[in-house]
């Protein structure tokens, strides 16, 4: 890719800036370039001319995940000639965003300039920018002396752009002009303002103390991004990339996080950057799960976030059930007029059981019983859930069906594309679906709902009902999902009961659940880590031998490092210390070659095929998920597990990590240190 | 008619005390609705219990809403998060207070939560990308 076709993007929760890298927009409709807020597109065109002429970039610098520098010179950049002049923007992501321009005249003379910005926007909804859907509303442009407005109206729907200067400029409907003379050495500047007015929240986007505010915004930004560093655990390492993995994991982290209309001021980790950049049920709660040991405020307003939208009705447009936690929740025009189904969308099986998981190991490593109490109605709704709108096949079993046949998901397990869940020989089963470590989630969803109830919400008849649920499930599991041939846990039952044969990663998960009788969990950890799953980087999702196997097939192939953080946390709940080291040692490998930002997805090659992991095009990175997975590998590999008021300790780590101490780590002892050294020999199985 | 359906809608909820599905949580709503004569309904919710007066007294948040999309509301035809990303609502003060209200609010008419099973020849006859 050239300097000039690559993307910079910008953002600051859910708003954010795709520019080409010299700051300029020009999206057609289905181009991801633009200023988005809200899953609306509110400019698709900023382009700055001086004296007509477009500007070229000698460079652009990523300040931050808010902020970015461009440097212009004046012409198309094709052949280089020494400039007379240069111009600097620096845009920040901040309700809008907020630009400062600056023209420097390197001349001995002065220079008169028209400097120009155009400036229009479609006000898509992030889903059209996907699909390319036209528009039903109407447009208007209304400048005036001081800005300029550009809105959108559908009926009552109403949303606008508003854009100002501090130096005086002349605003008509397609952008703004500046007539200014440049003193020789000199410079002249401006500060632009785009402003997006949404509607929901009055009054908080408007009014003169705009400016003011915006900067205030900023540097509470900076302050909030050395803060959220200097809380988290210090990492020390004799293997030097774990330090800039943790680093870069951190960082990430923080510009992933989101906060919710009704919770300005706390913050969850969205899904992905820039297009998922909303509360995803159960990327939210994975990846809180994956940070918890580091942050457990991510956890807490995830767990308070997502009970605030539990499902209290039924619903079939938005799959909305008593008791279940949403998958998705948008707040785009499509939404907003119901030809989307995500105000919000319930669509997801696991997420439900996720999240009283979730519930239980935030209490373990916080003691906020405080929060556990208050969440307890929101708990036993999650738990009624399970058995009483999931039972879709009548057995017992979670099992999905979407009933909204137009825009609702196929698959609601994270393997969510059309061929994930497939028989051995490539068929694809029926609806109702059994995926198997759903059963796995609703079986830990169980234990730790009978411990909060037994410890904390002092309900001991809702604890041995639990208890007693969660034993005749894992007996009546084990017999049914169990293929004795293969000696692994099919990856669904389908609508006659019959098991849906491949042989995929969903296994890992059953591990991390505990659903998995200690007699079977020797010959789930032997595939796990056998020639046909594990590539030398990672658990791939299909095993290679099954029809769909693909290895760069979505969900039938490729290594997902999420999927493997769970599947080695999985490993060492049942005692498989070295296979879970051999996992991370593959992944965090992986993750030092992508310089600490892990993909989404890679290719399920044989390592020695490749030498490198192949990236899978996916628009989103950084990833929460992904990010998250380094994380939940230092503590399966120190070992980490809160109990009681103490956090055990006990490492197994990949020999050349050398040695590796987490130094104040937070929870229910305050703060801990946590030292290991590695001796496990990793080479031999990453090698492959 | 149109004035039996909200009130109708108010009175059951005051009927109903508790409301389970308030999770025990307190808040207070105030619904000014119509254009030209308001007409105010006050809805206390202390600990998931329900008391609703006509009073035009303050509230956590006040919601200023047309006739016809209250109707809609609470009969299930119109969601409450779709009509506040319309601006079919307006909503002043705290949003978590009314986000916890439309927990009480009926699901659409028509909605069973049931569909028929779908055979794997079926799934297998779909055209796939």
């Amino acid at each position: 890719m050239s300097a000039s076709t690559e993307l910079v993007q910008i953002l600051e929760g859910n708003t954010f800036v795709v520019s080409d890298s010299g700051g300029d927009i020009e999206a057609s409709p289905t181009d991801p370039t633009g200023l988005f807020s809200f899953d609306t597109r509110f400019l698709s065109h900023w382009v700055l001319t001086v004296d007509g002429q477009r500007l070229s970039p000698l460079s652009t610098d990523d300040l931050h995940y808010y902020q970015a520098r461009f440097f212009l010179v004046p012409g198309s950049g094709t052949v280089y000639v020494d400039s007379q002049l240069s111009v600097i923007r620096l845009r920040e992501v901040a309700n809008g965003f907020h630009e400062e321009l600056r023209v420097l005249n390197h001349q001995n003379e002065a220079v008169r300039l028209e400097i120009r910005i155009e400036a229009a926007s479609d006000f898509a909804d992030l889903f059209e920018v996907k699909d390319a859907l036209a528009k039903k509303g109407e447009y208007q442009s209304e400048p005036s002396p001081g800005s300029l407005v550009l809105r959108y109206r559908r009926e009552t729907y109403m949303r606008e752009t508003a854009i100002s200067s501090t130096a005086p400029a002349v605003f008509d409907e397609s952008g703004l002009t500046f007539q200014v003379t440049v003193p020789p050495h000199g410079e002249w500047k401006t500060e632009l303002h785009v402003v997006t007015v949404v509607g929901i929240v009055d009054g908080s986007q408007r009014g003169a103390a705009r400016s003011r505010g915006q900067r205030r915004v900023r540097r509470d930004m900076a302050r909030g991004l050395e803060k959220w560093l200097q809380r988290a655990p210090r990492l020390e390492c004799d293997w030097e990339p774990l330090a800039a993995i943790y680093h870069r994991c951190l960082t990430d982290l923080a510009a992933l996080r989101f906060s919710t209309l009704t919770m300005p001021n706390r913050a969850l980790p969205a899904a992905g950057l820039p297009w998922f950049m909303t509360i995803f049920g159960r990327d939210s709660i994975l990846t809180s799960l994956q940070a918890l040991p580091f942050n457990s405020e991510l956890a807490a307003t995830t767990l308070l976030a997502l009970a605030e939208r539990q499902g209290t009705r039924t619903d079939d447009f938005r799959e909305e059930d008593p008791g279940r936690i949403l998958h998705e929740l948008r707040y785009g025009e499509l939404t907003a007029f119901e030809e989307r189904p995500h105000s919000p969308y319930y669509g997801s099986a696991d997420a439900t059981p996720l999240w009283v998981i979730l519930l239980d190991e935030y209490e373990r490593w916080t003691g906020d019983v405080r929060l556990v109490r208050h969440l307890e109605h929101a708990a036993c709704a999650a738990l009624d859930w399970i058995d009483k709108y999931a039972d879709l096949q009548g057995n017992g079993y979670i099992a999905y069906q979407r009933r909204n046949p137009e825009t609702g998901l196929e698959n609601q397990c994270w393997k969510d594309s059309w061929d994930s869940i497939s028989y051995r020989n490539g068929d694809l089963p029926g609806f109702p679906r059994a995926t198997c470590e759903l059963q796995g989630y609703a079986y830990d969803a169980k234990v730790r709902g009978a411990r909060l109830a037994r410890e904390v919400w002092r309900d001991m008849a809702l604890a041995d009902r639990l208890e007693k649920e969660a034993a005749e499930l894992k007996r009546r599991f084990n017999r049914d999902f169990w293929i004795d041939d293969g000696e692994y846990f099919a990856v669904a039952l389908d609508t006659d009961g019959r098991r849906v044969d491949s042989l995929t990663s969903n296994i890992g998960h059953l591990l991390w659940s505990g659903i998995v009788d200690k007699a079977k969990a020797r010959a789930v950890a032997r595939h796990l880590l056998g020639p046909r799953m594990f590539s030398g980087w990672g658990v791939r999702t299909m095993a290679e031998g099954d029809a769909r196997y693909n290895p760069i097939g979505y969900h039938v192939g490729t290594v997902w490092p999420f999927d493997n953080s769970f599947i080695a946390w999985g490993l060492r709940r049942y005692g498989f210390k070295e296979e879970a080291a051999c996992i991370a040692a593959g992944i965090l490998q992986a993750a030092d070659i992508f310089a600490g930002r892990l993909p989404e997805a890679f290719g399920g090659y044989p390592r020695s095929a490749t030498r490198y992991p192949v990236q899978y095009p996916t628009a989103c990175s950084p990833q929460a998920w992904s990010t998250g997975a380094p994380l939940l590998l230092l503590r399966v590999i120190l070992g980490l597990e809160p109990h009681h008021e103490h956090l055990i300790v006990d490492p197994a780590m990949p020999k050349w990590i050398g040695h590796l101490a987490l130094l104040d780590m937070p929870g229910r002892w305050r703060r801990m240190d946590a030292y290991g050294r590695g001796r496990v020999d990793t080479d031999r199985a990453t090698q492959r | 008619m149109a004035e039996d359906l909200i009130a109708e809608f108010f009175g059951r909820l005051a009927d109903q005390g508790q409301v389970p599905t308030f999770a025990g949580e307190s808040a207070t709503i105030r619904f000014d609705i119509g254009d030209g004569e308001v007409e105010h309904w006050h809805v206390i919710v202390r600990k998931g219990n329900v008391t609703v007066s006509r009073q035009h007294k303050s509230a956590d948040a006040v919601v200023r809403i047309k006739r016809p999309e209250v109707e809609a509301m609470v009969t299930g035809r119109l969601n409450a998060q779709t009509a506040l990303l319309r601006g079919a609502v307006a909503c002043e003060g705290s949003l978590a207070a009314l986000m916890m209200f439309q927990r009480c609010l009926p699901g659409p008419p028509g909605s069973t939560g049931r569909v028929a099973p779908i055979s794997s020849a079926t799934v297998m006859s779909w055209r796939r990308p």
